[in-house]
């Protein structure tokens, strides 16, 4: 029932797989597509730029400025300065040093910095905005996502919804959309980019030398290795970290929802017990997972640590040696690479750095989507699930007026081994009150719930007017049928948006009207803001009778053909319940009312009677045929009435 | 008046920061004062004494951390200097620190590469006990923050969030002790928190919305540490790193650049003119961010929570357009809070840049004029640095306090809030006698009267029936017993000590009340039982069971008593709920036992064979039934009748139907009429 179970049968992380739930991915993201290429065509150019720029900075600045050798042409046109600063020979020997006066060095530096400060406040806005725009893109994304998962959540049938925790979904919606979006740029979006950068880095290696490229790509060999050695404990580690938060969710939550519960039978420390025992799963197994994760990343690390120093000192045994770089004299007439020097060093070991924390940063991202991956099929569990309950391809139009409503040999079980319905045939007419009366647990709510198609019958159907509810659009059919429900939900809001909350825009004539019949009017108008009163979570503030009574009122605003009212009086006491059935009486004249009620005094009125028992109507009449007939409803009216008059 | 005059100052300024309670209740007062702010971070200081060893373990390898830090910029010198510009070590007016006189003693005399020889192989040594040149260790899942994600995805990443500067055995050893800080304190408060909801008066819990509850356990706790943290382990050692560099510039370069000793002085007031005022600014947003994040976390729990109810009125696309509103507002106000933050840290980067170039030109100064040498451009920009990052560390702290203070307050509000843990007193070993009511008025915080001046006198022995119409004020008296409710008039007397004066956890173990809505918990039967009496035993369990009529359902359940529960029991019907419920009070075996309706639900027969268990269950106790189901009411001992809050009568059914025009013998009479006519 929780998390583990649906976990459980996670299908291995294959390529295919990924390629598949990127492809689900893009109804999420298609709105914004042309978005994020923008983005992404916007990061690349300006990312391709500060390379270059950057191979200029550091030649001008450690050569130049630091160390004082001569400008190449091209830079000193850039600075504006004369033929002086250019080295004479450029092609000529590297070797003999030109270096520039003090005046001039400080010249250089001078204008140097003028460029460097008139570009940063060329880039800073550009970057903060790509920055903004690439969060709201996603943002979008994962809007998009969660609406779409909520969407689900609520259209699947109760069936699904009586199984799983409220504390998953929640669970579900929040995190595990938001790795969606995590997803797609660790696995796509990250990863391009960092190889766009590595690459970079690689091809301004090979300018100084490609012995120096290929050994940062030979050191990626054994990092692969330790990372494809590690993959399988880090998925199994992010699965039970995954399934242990999600557990301390659902305690929660339950335990929240259930919380005056706990208080009235005074169980909060055995509650708490338990939470802080969850709490603490839940942490430690964050913390193997972070550490298996930390380990991967320090080991691979330390092999590009490793090649960086060894590199270093091969660079600066050339370095000492002056010796040409692979560029040479093609560099000379932008940069003073001819040969290695200390801004050669200093650019080499940076790209170096570049291409191998690059790689190391893949490895991370590999680690983190071990967990994303586990994140990305939860969520999928749910967009995946196909409502069972769904709308014909072809649906007929709702039949109107309506006439009668049948049940035509229903069998229903929620589990198979315990059935509810077994072979149920009735017929309800139009302007008639049926009342369903049986024994709790023989099946009456769940009779109506399908005549709503918040089910759909094993076996047999369910008609109106002759046609199968199978044959209707869903959303028709729960527009023709209101409900006042056996347990009395009610919605933040005041209380008017509650009578309303399942009306087409109803007026507050409406409302108060509606709320008149169900005899609700008068406390209402007594509470603090009369209509405009705003409810607590659960309407705390009212008494059972009086939410039992906007229940009704909510159903009857919206004046539908077909009208169930489950329990409707439970709560009430007789006298409102007898007005309350009157009103109702007078107001449905034209509609199909069922009643579900223990209640002698409210059945006693209805039209037909149905009495339930082991899943099927054992006798169906009107309250004087039936007690005529002698039978199981008239032992049960007896022993009501029996007890109602202290006999 | 405050509130009018701050209506018409409604701008487009407070439409961006916005209004930061979106749906609470309980909690409307948000504004944090600067003074508030500070007590808050106290208390957020004060966490700490609760993890002093982990706490002290992490200090200590983190200043660690930083010593190893120190050597890198001189040995970087020495490459520049000694090794690529191949010039004798010591060659400049810069003196070395004292820490590094060995190694350069050591290297004096060699050749350049002879140097990088030996540098290499202490890199070697390093690598594998810092890692050095591997960089800092930070591990983050679900992607960075920046991705799209909302407060409560990036909380697990706070939880569980660590850092080291090092790398290598030291960093894996300092990021595991890091780990383990921040979660020991989060766990710390966030059980505390869970604690006090669960003794939050029951009329708080009426209010209170499932959502923001869970909101402020799993999210808003997750930031708490770092409050503590930050201020503590990252501003100690960046003051600390602070205070070597200010040293180590004077040490080294007083001579040769004494400008940048109180150009880094001069900073510190700079930054902090930029980042005070913007605090209260950010403080707000803050709060309206989280407070968005929490009504998208109440809509969605509320739809989900009664899908039942969504479906079958057809609500489901006004609930999605609802949730959809709601988190669209949410990411809205995440961004918000992101751009104001970035504007702030633009406003502090360019100050600091102006400073920084400015810095540049005075060492380029002495490299080009030959007091310094290239190798010391990267030695002088680090420590100025170092130094410089005091005052922006300190000013981004406090404003990432304010980040962190908005869940801080939100969480300390209900720790704080009344609890039932205040209400102690002396401890009852039991109730012998009964319950005294005496001249009770309750009158709502809205003004509503549910009770005037009600007296009963309750023993021992007893069955009691409180009757009246819906909304009579019935449940209100109910709630008055076990103390859920306090009488704003009058008395409450167990065994006739004043309810007020006694422990109520005491109290409490005595009185068992069963509600109106039955809510079970999703867990097997056997868990809903040993919920109410831990120390149940399974025939006790099965004998509350027997005696609530469960024995035929649940002998048909696939695993008896271990069958678990669905949500809120949905498998079961709302009638065998009921009965479960039942059986859930009746198992803790108390002196006193309240039914809230307890058989709204039941069919007469069912009924019946409950209120046949009933004599059985009445015996030796005080047992209260709420009820208007006169088949409940006839039952009982003694009648009380309410209405609107008054007690009208009081007496035996027989007694009160005697009287001609009493209002129980007109109640009756309305429930017999309608029922007599059905009879045969």
């Amino acid at each position: 029932m929780t998390g583990t179970d649906t976990l459980a049968d996670l299908p291995p992380i294959r390529a295919r797989r990924i390629l598949q739930l990127a492809l689900k991915c893009w109804p999420f993201i298609r709105p914004l597509i042309k978005h994020l290429l923008f983005l992404l065509g916007a990061s690349a150019l300006v990312s391709l730029a500060l390379f270059a720029l950057g191979l200029l900075g550091t030649d001008m600045f450690n050569n130049k400025i630091l160390v004082g050798d001569k400008l190449q042409p091209l830079q000193a046109q850039l600075l504006f300065v004369d033929e002086s600063f250019v080295l004479d020979d450029i092609a000529g020997n590297v070797n003999e040093r030109e270096l520039l006066t003090e005046s001039q060095r400080k010249t250089v530096r001078t204008r140097t910095m003028i460029w460097g400060a008139g570009l940063l406040l060329v880039f800073a806005p550009i970057v903060a905005g790509l920055l903004y725009y690439n969060i709201w893109i996603w943002q979008m994304i994962n809007q998009n996502l969660r609406v779409a998962m909520i969407n689900k959540a609520e259209h699947l049938s109760l069936k699904y919804h009586s199984q799983s925790r409220v504390g998953d979904a929640i669970f579900r919606i929040y995190q595990d959309s938001a790795t969606i979006t995590s997803l797609i740029q660790e696995t796509f979006i990250g990863p391009a980019a960092a190889l766009y950068n590595i690459v970079l880095a690689l091809a301004f290696l090979c300018f100084f030398d490609p012995r120096i490229a290929l050994a940062a790509v030979l050191a990626v060999v054994p990092m692969i290795l330790l990372t494809a050695r590690a993959t399988g404990l880090l998925r199994e580690r992010a699965l039970a970290n995954r399934v242990a938060f999600s557990n301390l969710t659902s305690r929660l939550q339950e335990i929240m929802i259930a919380l005056r519960i706990v208080k009235a039978n005074k169980g909060e420390g055995r509650v708490l017990e338990r939470f802080d025992k969850d709490s603490h799963r839940a942490l430690d197994a964050a913390f193997t997972l972070r550490m298996t994760i930390a380990v991967l990343e320090v080991a691979v690390t330390a092999i590009a640590a490793l090649v960086t120093i060894g590199a270093e000192y091969v660079i600066i045994y050339w370095v000492l040696g002056e010796r040409e770089t692979f560029l040479g004299a093609a560099a000379v007439t932008v940069i003073g690479f001819a040969v290695w020097n200390l801004g050669a060093f200093e650019d080499a070991r940076e790209r170096l750095g570049g291409a191998l924390f690059g790689a190391t940063g893949l490895v991370g991202s590999w680690a983190r989507l071990q967990d994303l991956f586990i994140g990305l099929e939860r969520a999928f569990y749910l967009l995946e699930l196909e409502a069972d309950i769904v709308d014909p391809d072809q649906p007929v139009d709702f039949p109107t007026p309506v006439e009668s409503v049948t049940w035509k040999d229903v069998h229903f079980a929620y589990d198979p081994a315990l059935p509810v319905l077994q072979g149920v045939d009735l017929v309800a007419e139009s302007g008639t009150i049926t009342a369903i009366v049986g024994g709790s647990g023989a099946g009456k709510s769940t009779l109506v719930s399908l005549l709503l198609r918040l089910y759909d019958p094993d076996r047999g159907q369910v008609l109106i007017n002759g046609t199968g509810l199978r044959m209707l659009r869903i959303d028709d059919i729960r527009e023709s049928a209101a409900i006042a429900l056996q347990r009395n939900v009610l919605f933040a809001g005041t209380v008017a948006d509650n009578i309303g909350y399942a009306a087409r825009s109803p007026s507050r004539a409406d409302i108060e009207a509606a709320a008149r019949v169900a005899c609700a009017d008068g406390f209402i108008r007594e509470l603090e803001n009369g209509y405009d009163t705003e409810l607590g979570e659960r309407g705390g503030k009212l008494s059972s009778g009086q939410r039992q009574r906007l229940s009704l009122a909510r159903a009857i605003v919206r004046n539908t053909p077909i009208l169930i009212l489950d329990e409707p009086t439970a709560a009430l006491d007789a006298q409102t319940e007898l007005e309350v059935m009157r009103n109702l009486r007078q107001w449905g004249t034209d509609k199909v009312v069922f009643l579900i009620t223990h209640r002698i005094g409210t059945i006693r009125d209805a039209d037909q009677i149905v009495f339930l028992e082991h899943g099927q109507p054992v006798e169906v009449g009107d309250h004087e045929s039936l007690l005529r007939a002698d039978g199981r409803y008239r032992r049960f009216a007896e022993a009501a009435a029996g007890e109602a008059l202290g006999v | 008046m405050s509130e009018a005059a701050a209506q018409t100052e409604t701008g487009v300024v407070d439409r961006f920061v916005g209004e930061h309670h979106h749906d609470d209740r309980i909690d409307v007062d948000t504004e944090i004062s600067s003074a508030q702010a500070l007590g808050l971070l106290w208390r957020c200081l004060g966490l700490l004494s609760r993890a002093k060893a982990l706490f002290a373990a992490k200090f200590a390898l983190q200043t660690g951390t930083l010593f190893f830090q120190l050597f890198m910029p001189w040995i970087a010198k020495i490459v520049i200097d000694n090794v690529i510009l191949q010039k004798p070590i010591g060659e400049t007016d810069v003196p070395y620190p004292p820490f590094m006189q060995p190694i350069t003693t050591f290297l004096d005399g060699m050749t350049p590469l002879e140097i990088m020889f030996a540098l290499a192989m202490g890199y070697l040594a390093a690598l594998i006990l810092i890692g050095f040149r591997a960089g800092e260790l930070e591990v983050g899942l679900f992607g960075s923050t920046l991705t799209g994600q909302d407060e409560t995805a990036a909380a697990e990443n706070k939880i569980s969030g660590s850092y080291s500067e090092s790398s290598g055995l030291w960093g894996l050893a300092e990021y595991a002790v890091g780990v383990r800080l921040s979660q020991r304190l989060t766990n710390e408060l966030r059980t505390r928190l869970f604690q006090r909801l669960t003794r939050l008066p029951m009329a708080v819990l009426a209010e209170k919305r499932t959502g923001d509850s869970l909101y402020r356990v799993l999210y808003d706790t997750a930031s708490i540490p770092w409050a503590a943290l930050d201020p503590t382990l990252s501003l100690g050692t960046t003051i600390l790193t602070g205070m070597v560099n200010m040293y180590l510039i004077q040490y080294s370069y007083e001579a040769t650049a004494p400008q940048l000793v109180w150009l880094a002085w001069a900073t510190l007031p700079l930054v902090f003119a930029v980042t005070f005022p913007a605090s209260k600014l950010m403080r707000r947003i803050n709060q309206t961010k989280r407070s968005a994040g929490s009504a998208t976390t109440n809509a969605m729990e509320e739809t989900v929570g009664s899908i039942d109810a969504v479906q079958s009125l057809g609500g489901m696309r006004a609930e999605a357009q609802k949730f959809a509103t709601r988190s669209l507002e949410s990411y809205f106000r995440e961004r918000v809070a992101l751009v104001v933050g970035l504007l702030l840290f633009v406003g502090a980067a360019v100050a600091v840049i102006a400073i920084a170039l400015w810095v540049v030109m005075i060492v380029t100064d002495g490299i080009i004029e030959g007091s310094m040498s290239p190798g010391d451009f990267g030695v002088l920009f680090g420590m100025f640095f170092g130094i410089v990052f005091v005052p922006i560390e300190i000013g981004s702290f406090w404003l990432n306090l304010q980040t962190k203070l908005a869940p801080a307050r939100r969480i300390f509000f209900f720790i704080d809030y009344e609890s039932d843990d205040d209400h102690t007193g002396t401890a009852v070993a039991r109730i012998s006698q009964g319950v005294d009511i005496e001249q009770v008025d309750y009158v709502y915080p809205d003004g509503r009267t549910a009770l005037a001046d009600v007296s009963l006198s309750m023993r021992l022995g007893e069955t009691v029936a409180i009757v009246g119409p819906s909304g009579a004020g019935k449940t209100t008296l109910g709630y008055l017993i076990p103390g859920f409710l306090t009488p704003t008039g009058g008395r409450v007397l167990i065994d006739g000590h004043d309810l007020a004066t006694l422990d109520i956890d005491a109290v409490r173990s005595h009185i068992a009340y069963v509600f109106q809505e039955h809510l079970l918990l999703a867990e097997s039967i056997r868990e809903n039982l040993l919920l109410a009496n831990g120390d149940a035993t399974e025939p006790e369990m099965l004998d509350a069971l027997d005696l609530a009529g469960c024995t035929p359902f649940v002998r048909e359940m696939p695993d008896g008593i271990d069958t678990p529960l669905g949500l809120s029991g949905n498998t079961l019907s709302v009638g065998q709920q009921q009965r479960l419920c039942i059986a859930r009070g009746l198992v803790r075996n108390t002196s006193v036992l309240i039914l809230d309706e307890p058989t709204s639900a039941l069919d007469p027969e069912t009924e019946q064979s409950l209120f046949d268990a009933m004599d059985r269950i009445a015996k030796d106790r005080l047992l209260v039934v709420i009820a208007h189901r006169l088949s409940t009411i006839r039952r009982a001992d003694r009648i009380a009748f309410l209405d609107d809050g008054v007690l009208v009568e009081t007496g035996s059914h027989d007694e009160l139907m005697q009287r001609d025009d009493g209002a129980y013998r007109r109640f009756v009479e309305l429930q017999s009429l309608d029922a007599g006519t059905s009879r045969v």
